[in-house]
């Protein structure tokens, strides 16, 4: 019981840190339907810059927020430089240019940070846990799991209640209809990625400070795939929801599975649920149902 | 069309470099190696910095005569730990004639096996697997390191004697040891049969293996199983990053027990990670770190802050040092062969590495020595801990002193 | 397949004539010319580096050649291709290492050249697996659903549980002189070459002439809009599968005949970059035509090696310089991509068939 307790914790808190990725992942492809393969690297981009602020001294929420500052800089750059140009093209062009990105991203973090690991000195989050009865939570995993719902809120608060929110919700829905009621599409997209671009900062912060940051931490840009399919490409409760999801069912998988099929399953295991998920819904839990007409 | 122009403006600056390639090879006196090394991949982490070491390490011999006259030439490519690019790269070191091959990881080295036995081309990796020591199999693969399954052997015989005496159920029960690593990464998994054979001569209760990622985040749920065996000592076989997580959940969920840690898990950046959790973790080393105190370790520093200026010291690793460990080894034989007259592939290993005995490299390392039957270079491991975030010498354990009878039959596992 | 025009003055007769594959004599001409270059200069005057080169381009063409097939002609986005390569070479390698062949077999040189039609066939059928829930899913959805089967198949399946059959670990180390086609062994950069381009051909004829087929016609039909394929009668998940199936089975092939190229082949053959990549491949060379596959392939292949040699030289005077260079090359290799998108969203096969159409009326065009 205790067991499986803890499991589940631990499956919520790291399912945190996947929600906070995964919204990024949401925001981008809600806003302007691209499927963003360069979000691992993102995050990357975001974690170095605080990191780099961190260690000169500045005190770790103020260098989080420079980073956030820089993050929707970057964001509104990499809209305008290069998605820009590709509205109206196939969907597989503009992924492909997002894979490029990746390379882009990645070749620019190598070569302005170096591939070593580097890591937050001194440590952010005391490495004592926090102890609730029998339970046990790390404090990164708490604040990461505090900072997404944060966020979570934020941003459904943003999408409801804000003109831009709505602008944004619009143009998703139906790109004609918003420009002829005047939205500029093209701010949408721009602020879609500036705020993309922050959502990764913030994870990728968390995660530098789980295990220290070098150019594998953007492979988790992969991994929160399942979250967002399972819940839904466009939906950001969605994210959120799905990145717990999959975050305890990892965990469960990795606690009662890995006996019988040793090695691996808690990798795995979101993928294949994602496959078979997809089976039964295949528009993740909360995603728009699209429908076609000839 | 702009980008047209360019791309072709980039075509034809490449052709020109081939040309120049092609003809500037004209010098008589050189001696051709390759390097294969991955500054980009998965493994750049400790991998930019042992290629660094690499060609530091070559400027050094060069500085100091070359192969007794003879300058050598370095090819050195970033194969982004692509087996598949490591392949192609082989047959174009091959094309050039290089006589020895400094290789990387596991997943090159593995692959290459056959065939650098095929075309005795002696291939010097990074890669410490123990089945690379039987010369019956792989005759020339090589390196300047005691092995992984002597190293782990190592390890558990030195916490065995030193940190069970002092334990509080010590000669009461029998104790527990268990392992966690990345089941099927060939790194990890390579002293496996070895550490357990060990535990069993050593009179250890084992219990059920953990998989840990390389990549892991996140390891609760392995060290709570774990918890329930209750081990004394774990194993683990990772590489640093997803051992500094795995010993920090350990930390965490106070699971009591002491932590050894394989070569690649255990260096300069695991108490920066792991910070408190870290103390007292203790591995095998095949060098000395950094900057620590050896014969030739000024030579490493020097050549470091002189080619790489630009890389800040304290982000040097115990990697520099161990690719300088290969390299003069590698120094030593081709100096060995040449002198022998005979500077093929098969005269670098036979006449060259084969030939060493007891031979010291003054980097911290054991003394070397290769035979013809046996490539393991040293029966005796320094093993070190971690205390107050420092590097410190627990104890030398000589393993083919104490087990006389058994190290013979411990080749190539 | 008439994309491009015929000389004035010729005319078909039959419909032999229509269909016929080199319709003038100046296509057959050229035709006899490039299998002259194929088969003989190229193989005369490269040199074993060379010829490993090449033998990289004809990997990637058949790798392509299933993704272009799934993503040009049939509109099935996939990123988890790879995979099914991994799956055709690791049943090539184990059914040549494990299986007791009869003797008379590994004798006549057979065993290898079955093993990679069992190799073809099992990859197609496992394809065909991960093709399932495009009957229900599309879009992104089925990007992802494909993602998940280089996921499970390459790092779960075959990773955990394929490799560790005969204790070997991770690798699995071909002992030279096992591949064996016939009496020759396969065991330099030449005989491979020759095979590829062998297995290039056939696999190329194969899928032009299913594409001129009833199936091919299907494809370009679902592709184009699948709700209206069906509405004119198309069993539109059947043709999928189909098209799965034909992609998997080239990918197989490919695999197969890969590891007669390798020393060993491990799980790292196939990452799923390997399966961006050949997306890349065909996005550079040209979605929807063969050429395309073609052209993508030799033109990345090449730009990457020569992006290495340009590297080399540089070692020597600037070992600084080497380190970022290769961050600056990796960072420019990723701009480029985004800058083909972007300027050449057609590919290069667009541009082979402007040139073509160019001076079809040279001189006199408009």
């Amino acid at each position: 019981m205790e067991l499986l307790l803890m499991t589940i914790t631990t499956g919520i808190m790291v399912g945190g840190i996947y929600a906070l990725v995964a919204l990024g992942w949401v925001l981008i492809y809600k806003c302007s339907g691209v499927l963003n393969l360069a979000m691992g690297e993102m995050t990357l981009i975001g974690a170095y810059v605080s990191l780099s602020f961190y260690s000169m001294g500045i005190p770790f929420v103020l260098a989080l927020l420079i980073s956030l500052v820089i993050g929707f800089v970057l964001g509104i750059l990499t809209e305008r430089i290069f998605l820009d140009k590709l509205i109206g093209e196939p969907v597989l062009t503009v992924i492909m240019v997002t894979v490029g990105l990746s390379f882009f991203f990645k070749g620019t973090v190598e070569f302005i940070w170096g591939t070593d690991t580097q890591v937050f000195t001194p440590a952010v989050f005391s490495i004592e846990p926090i102890r609730i009865g029998s339970l046990v939570i790390g404090r990164v995993y708490l604040w990461s799991f505090i900072a997404a719902i944060i966020l979570l809120f934020i941003f459904m608060a943003f999408f409801k209640y804000t003109r831009w929110g709505l602008a944004m919700q619009a143009t998703a829905d139906d790109e004609m209809a918003a420009l002829s009621i005047g939205i500029s599409a093209r701010f949408v997209y721009a602020a879609a990625w500036a705020i993309a671009f922050m959502a990764a900062g913030v994870g990728g912060t968390l995660l530098g400070n789980i295990n220290g940051l070098n150019i594998s931490v953007g492979y988790l840009g992969l991994l929160v795939l399942p979250a967002v399919v399972l819940g839904g490409l466009n939906s950001v409760p969605g994210a959120i929801v799905g990145g717990i999801i999959i975050g305890i069912l990892q965990n469960l998988c990795g606690a009662y599975l890995d006996q019988y099929f040793p090695g691996g399953v808690k990798e795995i295991a979101p993928f294949a649920f994602m496959a078979i998920f997809l089976l039964f819904k295949p528009y993740g839990l909360w995603g728009w149902e699209r429908i076609e007409r000839v | 069309m702009r980008v047209k122009s360019a791309l072709k403006g980039l075509c034809l600056l490449c052709c020109l470099w081939i040309c120049f390639v092609g003809t500037g090879q004209s010098q008589a006196e050189t001696i051709k190696l390759g390097a294969l090394n991955d500054m980009t991949g998965a493994t750049s982490d400790v991998g930019k910095d042992y290629a660094m070491g690499i060609a530091e390490a070559i400027h050094y011999v060069n500085d100091n005569g070359g192969v007794n006259g003879k300058e050598i030439k370095l090819y050195q490519f970033d194969y982004g730990y692509r087996v598949p690019e490591a392949l192609t790269k082989y047959k174009l070191f091959k094309r050039m004639d290089c006589l020895a091959i400094l290789g990387w990881g596991t997943g090159d080295t593995e692959a290459l096996s056959p065939t650098v036995t095929k075309d005795k081309i002696p291939y010097v990796s990074a890669s410490y697997s123990g089945h690379l020591t039987d010369p019956k199999k792989t005759p020339y693969n090589l390196f300047a390191a005691t092995d992984y399954s002597s190293n782990a052997r190592a390890t558990l015989t030195a916490w065995f004697d030193v940190r069970w005496p002092k334990h509080p159920d010590f000669g009461k029960r029998k104790p527990r040891f268990a392992c966690s690593y990345m089941f099927v990464h060939p790194y990890c998994s390579a002293p496996i049969k070895a550490i357990k054979d060990q535990a069993e001569i050593l009179g250890f209760d084992i219990g059920p293996d953990q998989d840990v990622s390389l990549f892991a985040i996140d390891t609760k749920s392995q060290n709570l199983s774990l918890k329930s065996f209750k081990p004394d000592v774990v194993w683990h076989g990772n590489t640093t990053m997803s051992v500094s997580a795995t010993i920090r959940d350990a930390y965490s969920l106070d699971l009591g027990a002491d932590h050894i840690v394989n070569l690649w898990g255990f260096d300069e950046n695991l108490p920066r990670l792991a910070g408190k959790a870290a103390e007292g973790v203790m591995a095998a080393t095949v060098c000395a770190f950094y900057g620590e105190e050896t014969p030739m370790m000024k030579h490493v520093v020097d050549y470091a802050k002189k080619y790489n200026a630009g890389v800040p010291q304290e982000k040097r690793l115990i990697r520099t040092v161990q690719a300088w460990s290969n390299v003069m080894a590698l120094w030593e034989a081709l100096k060995r062969a040449d002198k022998a007259g005979d500077l093929t592939g098969e005269g670098v290993l036979k006449k060259g590495f084969e030939t060493m005995s007891e031979f010291e490299l003054g980097l911290g390392g054991a003394p070397l020595t290769y035979q013809a039957t046996d490539h393991r270079v040293s029966g005796e491991v320094p093993v070190y801990e971690i205390k107050n975030g420092k590097f410190q010498l627990v104890k030398r354990v000589n393993l083919k002193e104490r087990w006389a009878d058994k190290w013979d039959g411990w080749k190539g596992w | 397949m008439s994309t491009s025009f015929l000389p004035c003055g010729t005319y078909h007769e039959n419909y032999g004539q229509d269909h016929a594959w080199w319709q003038t004599r100046f296509v057959r001409g050229k035709m006899i010319l490039l299998f002259l270059i194929l088969f003989g200069l190229i193989p005369w005057l490269a040199d074993s580096y060379w010829l490993s080169v090449c033998n990289q381009i004809g990997y990637t063409v058949l790798g392509a050649l299933g993704v272009q097939l799934l993503i040009g002609f049939c509109g099935q986005v996939t990123l988890g291709h790879a995979a099914f390569l991994a799956v055709g070479a690791y049943t090539s390698t184990l059914l040549i290492l494990e299986l007791p062949w009869p003797a008379f077999l590994l004798d006549w040189g057979l065993a290898y050249p079955i093993s990679i039609l069992a190799a073809a066939v099992i990859a197609g059928l496992w394809s065909v697996l991960f093709g399932l829930p495009s009957a229900k899913v599309k879009g992104f959805y089925l990007i992802l659903t494909t993602m998940a089967a280089q996921f499970i198949t390459v790092d779960f399946i075959i990773t955990q549980y394929i490799s560790q059959i005969g204790g070997r670990g991770q690798a699995f180390s071909l002992p030279p002189g096992t591949i064996k086609v016939g009496p020759w062994v396969i065991d330099d950069d030449l005989k491979v070459y020759m095979m590829m381009l062998v297995l290039v051909i056939i696999s190329v004829m194969g899928v032009v002439n299913l594409l001129r087929s009833r199936v091919g016609r299907a494809w370009v039909a679902i592709r184009d809009n699948d709700i209206s394929a069906e509405v004119m009668g198309i069993h539109v998940i059947k043709y999928k599968l189909y098209a799965f199936f034909v992609a998997g089975f080239i990918g197989g092939l490919a695999g197969a005949f890969w590891i007669s190229n390798l020393a060993a082949i491990s799980p790292e053959h196939f990452p799923w970059f390997w399966s961006l990549w050949l997306v890349g491949v065909i996005l550079i060379g040209g979605v929807g035509s063969i050429h395309g596959a073609i052209f993508g392939s030799v033109f990345m292949v090449v730009v990457m090696e020569l992006l290495q040699f340009a590297v080399m030289p540089l070692a020597d005077t600037y070992p600084k310089l080497l380190m970022d260079f290769l961050f600056i090359k990796e960072a420019v290799f990723g701009l480029a991509i985004c800058a083909f998108m972007i300027f050449e969203p057609n590919g290069l096969s667009y541009r082979w068939w402007q040139m073509k159409n160019y001076f079809n009326l040279w001189p006199f065009s408009y």
